[in-house]
């Protein structure tokens, strides 16, 4: 009887189950969601996204498609989540100016380490990415839109709640203290077990959070594959692709192979946590936590570095005055790194006591991934030799990107070799070797393009007095920061701690004076950039670089100089003008020569 | 065909990917002739496949990038990256052409001033 029961229940759950997607295949027109359908880049999309208008005011941003106005939300949403984890690192670095605790409890400072590490790799780092991506990829490579523009608009708006629930610990609501567990989430200290304080909500609310912005990575990377392999224009082939776009193709494969993973992980810890499940608790499970945690996070990095490097590779030969030095070795060594990504993860577990044969070879692919790095670096350097070099703030900043990239794959390579890691594995040496890379590569060329394309996508001009003083600022800040932590880590300064011996003093108390120096110079940033943004000199000229004059002017400058000129002739406001020459793509096919 | 596609040029561009592939396979090599860790078929049978499955992955996906390249190379034009569809950009080789000459031409200045 029982059992018949259930096989009705099933019966009709599937009968039900059958309905609903006979419904939904009749309701929605599935043809609009494969724009690709027709089998090209051109035709099919056009009149389905743009030729309706855009509402105006608040709306407009809540309801956009548009892959220009959704690229402006990620960058906005990205700035401002570096404002956040820069104003935590501030205080952490206060309460490090002198040897004791002072300033914040020790609970508390390891509070914002979590959050400051979670902050910029998810919440600025990717997004800043994305931001630079959406905007630019469909104007690179001549699409009409993203791939999925509605997908697009559902990843953008998952990063909200993330990064809501992520600093949940820190918002006053009863019972609920932000996680300590640092951005790597060690087992058994982030499974809840021991003093008491992991235990707390505010862990469970850091993983949902984080588990969001993963799916919101996840469906981004998936539309930026699609977008770059079916709707190119067909003048863009493979051997016409720009190097930006490559390094986000060969990033959105990372983050489609790294991301779900993380969410996997995340998961079962969730399931420990609150389930009674044994994943991490079991015998070998704090190991097993750090090879899932790094079979993502080792790709995380590489992640995030290689769509910069995507953007130095562009801007640096504009104001050089020639075309990238060794196009083809910048394109095949992004490929060769986005695999080997996957195969050096457990170089950072070299001292957890796994089998000395699995460590040797960890190394051997850590040390063949430094080629392909240290390759790009020679093309950039080579691309300024003898070069016609313009010290614009863009080129500034991707001058110090070189700069920091040097010294942050430098000391990588030393980690990566076996011996080395033992002593200074957990020292501020670590510290000094990523931040240089994150914060001096990474976060320098986010910059680089926020100055290249402002412009653009504000239709003003920066104050470049402003840009240099934050460039300058930004450079010595990040050296002297970050390189006293490379000594601290050589004299044995472990990582991680709010209190430390008094012999360390000086050199904290100097990469104190460091952060500040950075401080003053985001504050800068951040006045000139609202500032000419409202009141900034209007850009009249489609090509404010002067690209034309060296014959480098690449596609986004022209839709811009186009789009300047519609907006002209029109005489329509900005939104007409966009419509105008959104859907006029065919104007550059007229021009075959 | 493949002969075809894989000329001078584009094996040339592929070393750059050789070059960790044959520090990968020298550690293959060198694993296998200095072992101080002895022989245990998990960890020994683990410790090849790290090294193996990268080099196998980086091979094929430097194969099918450099195919994909190559072919479009030679099936269109190739215009600079990114510049495709830029007016008044033309193909890559006449641009090249042309940033020689203008190369050619400010060396020439120069040795006009060092003659002064
Ligand atoms: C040239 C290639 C690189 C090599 C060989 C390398 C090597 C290493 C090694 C061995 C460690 C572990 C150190 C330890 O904890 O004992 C490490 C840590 C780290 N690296 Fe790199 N690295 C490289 C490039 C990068 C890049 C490009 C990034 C960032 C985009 C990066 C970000 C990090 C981070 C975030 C950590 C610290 C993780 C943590 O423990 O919190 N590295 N690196
Ligand atoms: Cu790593």
């Amino acid at each position: 009887m029982e059992v018949n029961g259930q096989l009705a229940l099933t019966v009709l759950m599937g009968v039900f189950l059958i309905a609903v997607a006979a419904w939904l295949a009749r309701i929605e027109d599935w043809r609009s969601y494969t724009p690709l359908a027709g089998g090209g880049a051109v035709g099919g999309t056009k009149e389905q996204y743009v030729s309706e208008e855009k509402p105006s005011g608040l709306i407009r941003w809540l309801t956009t498609v548009d892959h220009k106005d959704i690229g402006m939300l990620y960058g906005v949403y990205s700035l401002i989540a570096f404002a956040v984890g820069g104003l935590m690192v501030v205080a952490m670095r206060i309460e490090l100016a002198d040897p004791s605790m002072t300033l914040l409890s020790n609970t508390f400072y390891n509070s914002l380490l979590t959050s400051h590490g979670i902050t910029m790799l998810f919440l600025f780092g990717t997004p800043i990415i994305a931001a630079f991506s959406n905007y630019f990829i469909p104007l690179l490579i001549g699409a009409d839109d993203m791939a999925f523009p509605r997908i697009n608009a559902i990843a953008f708006w998952l990063l909200p709640p993330g990064a809501l629930l992520i600093w949940a610990g820190f918002f006053p609501i009863p019972d609920i203290i932000p996680a300590q567990t640092a951005w790597t989430m060690y087992t058994p200290l982030s499974a809840g077990v021991g003093s008491g304080n992991q235990m707390n909500a505010g862990v469970d609310l850091m993983l949902l959070g984080l588990h969001l912005t993963g799916v919101s990575a996840t469906m981004g990377a998936i539309n930026f594959i699609a977008t770059i392999f079916t709707e190119r224009n067909e003048k863009v082939t493979w051997a016409n692709l720009d190097i930006f776009s490559w390094t986000i193709l060969t990033q959105s494969g990372l983050i489609l192979f790294a991301f779900p993973l993380l969410g996997s992980a995340i998961l079962m810890l969730l399931l420990d946590r609150n389930f009674g499940t044994a994943f991490f608790s079991v015998d070998g499970g704090a190991i097993l936590w750090q090879h899932l945690f790094w079979f993502f996070g080792h790709p995380e990095v590489y992640i995030l570095v290689l769509p910069p490097m995507g953007i130095v590779s562009l801007v640096l030969p504009r104001f050089a005055g020639r075309r990238l030095f060794g196009f083809k070795f910048v394109v095949y060594s992004t490929l060769a790194i986005g695999v080997l990504s996957f195969g050096v993860w457990a170089h950072h577990m070299f001292a957890t006591g796994i089998d000395p044969r699995l460590r040797a070879s960890f190394m051997a692919v850590s040390l063949a991934i430094a080629i392909p790095s240290a390759v790009k670096t020679f093309n950039w350097i080579t691309t300024m030799w003898n070069g016609n070099i313009r010290l614009t703030t863009p080129m500034l900043f991707c001058i110090g990107f070189v700069s920091n990239f040097i010294i942050g794959g430098v000391t990588g390579v030393f980690l990566a070799s076996i011996p080395i890691d033992l002593i200074l594995h957990d020292t501020y040496y670590v510290v000094g070797h990523f931040h240089y890379i994150v914060m001096g590569a990474i976060a320098f060329a986010g910059f680089a393009g926020l100055y290249y394309w402002f412009p653009i996508y504000t239709g003003r001009m920066y104050q470049t007095t402003l840009g240099k003083w934050h460039f300058w600022l930004s450079m010595i800040g990040t050296n002297l920061t970050f390189f006293v932590m490379v000594l601290l880590g050589y004299g044995g300064m472990p990582r991680r701690y709010a209190t430390y011996l008094p012999q360390f003093a000086t050199m904290h108390q100097l990469a104190t004076v460091g952060a500040l120096i950075l401080l003053v110079g985001q504050m800068i940033f951040v006045w000139n950039f609202v500032q000419s943004w409202l009141e900034g000199p209007k850009v009249e000229d489609g090509d404010p670089w002067d690209l034309g004059e060296d014959n480098l002017t690449t596609a986004e400058w022209t839709w811009f100089e186009r789009k300047l000129q519609t907006a002209v002739t029109d005489g329509g406001e900005e939104e007409d003008a966009e419509l105008a020459t959104d859907g006029g793509e065919t104007v550059t096919d007229a021009d075959d020569e | 065909m493949a002969t075809k596609t894989f000329d001078k040029d584009t094996i040339l561009d592929l070393t750059v990917n050789m070059v960790p592939l044959a520090i990968i396979l020298f550690f293959v090599v060198a694993f296998a002739v200095v072992n101080p860790f002895g022989f245990e078929s998990l960890a020994s049978g683990l410790q090849y496949t790290l090294l193996i499955a990268p080099f196998v992955l980086l091979a094929v996906l430097t194969y099918l990038s450099g195919k994909a390249i190559a072919g479009s190379e030679k099936s269109g034009t190739v215009y600079p990256p990114g510049q495709a569809t830029v007016p008044g950009v033309g193909p890559l080789h006449e641009e090249e052409e042309k940033a020689e000459a203008a190369l050619e031409e400010s060396a020439d200045a120069d040795a006009e001033e060092t003659a002064e």
